[in-house]
């Protein structure tokens, strides 16, 4: 680690254990709360991060076994990501180059755009339940969470890209808890645009938020959310 | 969509970002590829973790397909696929300790042991990844026992550092110590084996 001249603050050595997972929950929760404060921490736990990423690489290296591989490829095979992340709408939708077709309404005020992403779901079958709207903050844009059953997706407009190395990850915060990974990373195109399938059911979550991370993702948010949608 | 463009041989060729454009569009044989790059390591980490080579399956198995249905965007910064299918393994491996109400440690290994094969090295990728793995190791071993052993048992297994404590009869806080003294030395010497930014 480099010296670090100027004022010693002492956090507690808490982003550390942070980066590891090996917080209680409610530490990590008021840790959470002070990295929005401490520059200091901040980058430490952008620092220790990146050799967290490292440790996988100490453990003992085997090929993925032969019985692992047909498993998943069978699996995969019987579950394309256009019935499995879009479910509840017509397939062909995804096919659809969204940048193009949702880029059209990208100027029009939020409730239009709104009516338009509901045609776009809303063929026969369709069970596009809700559309909410996000707030932002510290970047610019706007986002929607639309919820089909108990599946979300965002769909970005004109939202800023993350910083550089960056990219934004999804977290689901249900009731009484911190927030939890959706494991879902994303950027957006040139236009600002992103449309993002959340994998996880949203069944018991009070909310959808978005921070900007390392390149890789986070295993816990190290900024403040940009993005949050409410869903309660 | 149909690329009739794209054999398995072209695939291989493919950057993992590029990759990742395809599967998002349901491209079950660019999948395949992205599998065979990191389904070791992602494997590995499991078996590491679970120290069961079937609950390491299911571990894995969970993170590929939560990886194929999410259709997630990729910034095309270096090592971005690999890091994000390492910390999803990561997480599952943690949530399926947390399921378990019984758990053992992660020093248990299972009987199938003798069937792991060893990660291939015949590309340039795989030795680069091998060489990778040898520093990443060395480091890890050069540091105080005391260290390595608190940051071993967070990462790998899933443990706070107030179990921790208790595990190791230690008092609070010096759990949190030998993490951060840990993670700095190591910090120090994957940089100087330019490993980490
Ligand atoms: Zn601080």
């Amino acid at each position: 680690m480099s010296e670090r001249h100027g004022p010693v603050h002492d956090c507690g050595g808490d982003a550390a254990a942070y980066v590891l997972g090996a917080l209680e929950p409610a530490e990590a929760e008021a840790f959470r709360g002070h990295l929005l404060e401490c520059v200091v921490c901040r980058d430490e736990v952008e620092t220790l991060a990146g050799v967290v990423q490292a440790l996988p690489m100490s453990a003992p290296q085997h090929a993925a076994p032969r019985r692992l591989r047909r498993r998943l490829l069978r699996a995969i095979r019987e579950q394309p990501p256009s019935r499995a992340a879009t479910a509840g709408r017509p397939a062909s939708r995804r096919r659809l180059r969204p940048a193009t077709l949702l880029g059209a309404a990208a100027g029009a005020a939020a409730a239009v755009a709104a009516a338009v992403l509901i045609a776009l779901g809303g063929g026969p079958g369709a069970t596009l339940s809700r559309v909410i709207r996000a707030s932002v903050s510290g970047v610019s844009g706007s986002v929607q969470l639309r919820i089909s059953a108990e599946h979300g997706e965002l769909v970005a407009r004109h939202l800023s890209a993350p910083p550089p190395g960056h990219v934004y990850e999804v977290w689901l915060k249900p009731a009484g808890s911190g927030p939890r990974p959706a494991s879902v990373l994303f950027t957006v195109n040139r236009d600002g645009f992103a449309d993002v399938s959340i994998p996880a059911s949203l069944r018991g979550i009070t909310a959808v938020m978005v921070t900007p991370e390392p390149a890789g993702g986070s295993p816990v948010p190290t900024h403040a959310p940009v993005i949050v949608a409410s869903v309660a | 969509m149909f690329r009739p463009g794209h054999n398995r041989h072209d695939l291989r060729e493919l950057a993992d970002e590029d990759l990742m454009e395809l599967v998002r569009e349901g491209d079950a044989r660019a999948f395949e590829v992205v599998f065979d790059r990191h389904g070791g390591v992602a494997f590995s980490l499991a078996y590491r973790m679970c120290g069961s080579s079937a609950r390491a399956e299911d571990v894995v198995q969970d993170a590929f397909v939560s990886l194929w249905r999410s259709g997630a965007r990729y910034d095309r910064a270096r090592g971005s696929v690999r890091s994000w299918i390492l910390s999803t393994v990561h997480n599952r491996a943690i949530d399926s300790f947390r399921r378990e109400s019984a758990r053992h440690g992660q020093d248990v290994h299972d009987e199938r042991l003798a069937e792991l094969v060893p990660a291939a090295t015949t590309t340039e990728a795989e030795v680069q990844q091998r060489d990778d793995a040898h520093r990443v190791r060395t480091a890890l071993a050069q540091l105080p026992p005391d260290q390595r052993r608190v940051i071993e048992l967070a990462y790998f297994g899933g443990f706070t550092h107030t179990q921790i404590s208790e595990m190791l009869e230690l008092p609070a806080g010096t759990v949190k110590g030998r993490m951060r003294l840990g993670l700095a030395k190591l910090r120090g010497s994957l940089s100087a084996g330019g490993l980490t930014p």
